[in-house]
């Protein structure tokens, strides 16, 4: 059974390799220009100081292609369950191979089993391949940047990735069995892989562990860690020196605890058409955010947590494509 | 198992898809050692009763046993039932060796000498990808598979239907040679008369998703007799075995014609003694046949219920 599942897979296999081979000589080579520049910045920064301006060079130097190579492995697993998952099964039904593999002295459970476990470990050996090349290749990076638990970093990054791709996997098969036809369950595949990606750490990943909560005074410095700043006194993308994930972040307030949204002064420093001026408007007024964090020292757990609902879900997946297999598919 | 086992028993087996139901309380007892021919029209029932058989779908109500257990029960028992599906499905990607090779791994019985002479005897290139076969060559590579595990009973699902004549011709005595060699039983189902006649010995018509009449070719030949005359008592329904007044007891009218002379009729009946004003003739296969046939079509012979097999 393994040597059919092989022969039937060959193709897809040496196609996928040939891109991880591509891909993984990529990130090793970034690896390598990645931690000779961070040598050199860390030299310069000893013998001439200015640390901080340095190090922002240096990742804004591989800003782009770190994040790039970030969606593209969110992007693999699902790929991989469109491309691999979703035909494995329906392509036997479309063209009734199944019909004569079925009659082979080979019971359906174990057809599926030899065929998931093929496509399955090889998915996760792909997309734990990249995932641990680009965690290698990226490590002076995130450490400089310091927010490896941000969702789009986390999600691409040590073990993630592989229960991702068996999940995708699995999620692939399943929906090929119960739909029956290779085209539409590839595109539905993806749309619900995509799904999980959105949901998952919007709302379920930041739930994990409970959060805690901490406060933060808004210095010139955190000010600057904004990517956004609302009319009314709301703030996104504030980041912590100490690597927490935020999860949540309460409007601007006062000493007294008040939303300074609405306030005079607030009005005030947001009119400056000069950023400089606006921040350092906001710094004088001793203003703070209420957080809730996830802390940086979860990380290892939440990758495992993480990890592990993946497993969890691809486990139902499979019992619910053995259950079809078994009893209902003509 | 004992030898007494039937390779295929089937109890009230019904089978629905939705709301059509394509085959109602069926109830077969086939003996091991025959090549049943089962026929009837397109969309009687034939490729259901088989892939219930092999264990591909699985029945609505009642039940069906091949050689003594559940279809595809386990991989013991696929083991001994080989399947040739409609159309003949193979791996087009994979070449005719890499077929055997497939073959050879997942059946623990596998004949590799049989499969690699019968490959050569057709003239098939180990080397050459299925997926460019000829239908016929097609055809003939999926019975090797099918025939190279050994098994006890050989189920094909109109395996000559998308055959020319020649290639059909070449194909049923391929069969005919492997069920002696192995030997099997094997089901054969064809809309084709001509097919079944050639190579069968026992014979199930299915028609109107029911068994109409199931049998050994030489029973059911001695068992129906063309009965002619009856002036003016034939009637021209065939409904059932009052239509014709004069007859006796024990008669049983399968289909009924009336000609210029008074009607002719179907007879099943265990004695071929004639009544009175009648004559009668044997009936060949192909006449036997249709007659059961043209009866499932009739509206009031729908809900009649099935005729048990001839006494053996």
């Amino acid at each position: 059974m393994i040597w059919l599942t092989w022969r039937q897979f060959r193709t897809q296999a040496q196609v996928a390799l040939a891109a991880v081979l591509l891909l993984g000589t990529y990130l090793v080579l970034l690896g390598l220009q990645i931690r000779s520049r961070h040598h050199s910045v860390l030299a310069q920064c000893r013998s001439h100081g200015n640390c901080p301006g340095l190090l922002a060079s240096f990742t804004s130097e591989f800003q782009l292609q770190v994040s790039l190579l970030g969606y593209v492995l969110l992007i693999v697993p699902g790929v991989l369950g469109m491309f691999w998952g979703a035909p494995l099964i329906t392509r036997e039904l479309e063209l009734g191979t199944h019909r004569l593999v079925w009659n082979q002295s080979v019971t359906r459970g174990r057809w599926l089993a030899a065929k998931l476990g093929i496509v399955g470990l090889s998915s996760m050996a792909a997309a734990g391949v990249l995932s641990l090349l680009l965690t290698w290749a990226a490590s002076p990076f995130d450490q400089v940047e310091a927010d490896r638990f941000s969702p789009s970093l986390f999600a691409a990054r040590n073990i993630a990735p592989v229960g991702y791709a068996a999940f995708a996997c699995a999620l692939g098969v399943t929906l090929g069995l119960l739909v029956r036809r290779t085209l539409p369950a590839m595109a539905l595949a993806m749309v619900l892989f995509t799904v999980v990606q959105i949901v998952v750490p919007n709302l379920i990943r930041p739930n994990l562990a409970a959060p805690v909560g901490s406060s933060v005074r808004l210095t010139s410095s955190e000010l600057s860690t904004l990517n956004f700043l609302g009319q009314y006194g709301t703030v996104g993308g504030l980041k912590v020196p100490s690597g927490d994930w935020v999860v949540s972040t309460s409007p601007m307030l006062n000493a007294a605890g008040a939303n300074v949204g609405h306030t005079a002064m607030y009005a005030g420093c947001i009119d400056n058409s000069v950023q400089s001026a606006m921040l350092a408007c906001l710094s004088r007024a001793n203003l703070h955010v209420d957080l809730t964090v996830q802390p940086a020292r979860r990380y290892w757990s939440f990758q495992w947590y993480e990890t592990g609902l993946f497993a969890l879900a691809t486990a139902v997946l499979v019992g619910l494509s053995y259950w079809r297999i078994r009893g209902r598919l003509a | 198992m004992t030898p007494g086992t039937p390779v295929l028993e089937a109890r009230a087996l019904s089978k629905r898809y939705g709301r059509r139901q394509a085959l109602t309380d069926c109830d077969l007892t086939v003996p091991r050692g025959r090549v049943v021919g089962l026929v009837g029209p397109n969309g009687a029932g034939k490729s259901t009763l088989l892939q219930l058989a092999c264990g591909l779908i699985a029945p609505t109500s009642g039940s069906i046993r091949v050689l003594g257990a559940r279809p595809a029960a386990d991989a013991a028992h696929l083991a001994k039932v080989g399947f040739v599906a409609q159309d003949t499905p193979v791996y087009a990607g994979l070449t005719v060796g890499e077929h055997l090779r497939m073959g050879a791994r997942l059946n623990p019985a596998w004949d590799a000498a049989l499969a690699e002479r019968r490959i050569e005897r057709i003239g098939l290139d180990p080397v050459q990808k299925a997926g460019r076969l000829s239908g016929g060559q097609r055809a003939q590579l999926a019975l090797t598979v099918a025939a190279a595990k050994r098994p006890e009973l050989l189920i094909f699902d109109e395996p000559a239907a998308a055959l020319d004549p020649l290639a059909r011709r070449g194909f049923l005595e391929n069969l005919m040679e492997f069920v002696a060699d192995l030997g099997a039983s094997a089901v054969l189902s064809s809309h084709l008369l001509a097919d079944v006649e050639r190579v069968c010995d026992y014979l199930i018509v299915l028609s109107g998703a029911r068994v109409q009449v199931a049998g050994t070719v030489q029973e059911l030949l001695a068992g129906h007799y063309r009965f002619s005359g009856g002036s003016g008592s034939g009637s021209g329904t065939g409904g059932g075995i009052d239509s014709g007044g004069s007859l006796p007891p024990g008669v049983q009218v399968i289909a009924a014609e009336r000609t210029r002379g008074g009607s002719t009729l179907v007879v099943r009946v265990d004695d071929p003694r004639p009544p009175v004003g009648w004559s009668v003739e044997p009936v060949d296969l192909e006449e036997l046949v249709l007659a059961y046939m043209t009866r499932a079509g009739l509206p009031a012979a729908r809900s009649a219920s099935t005729v048990p097999g001839v006494p053996r």
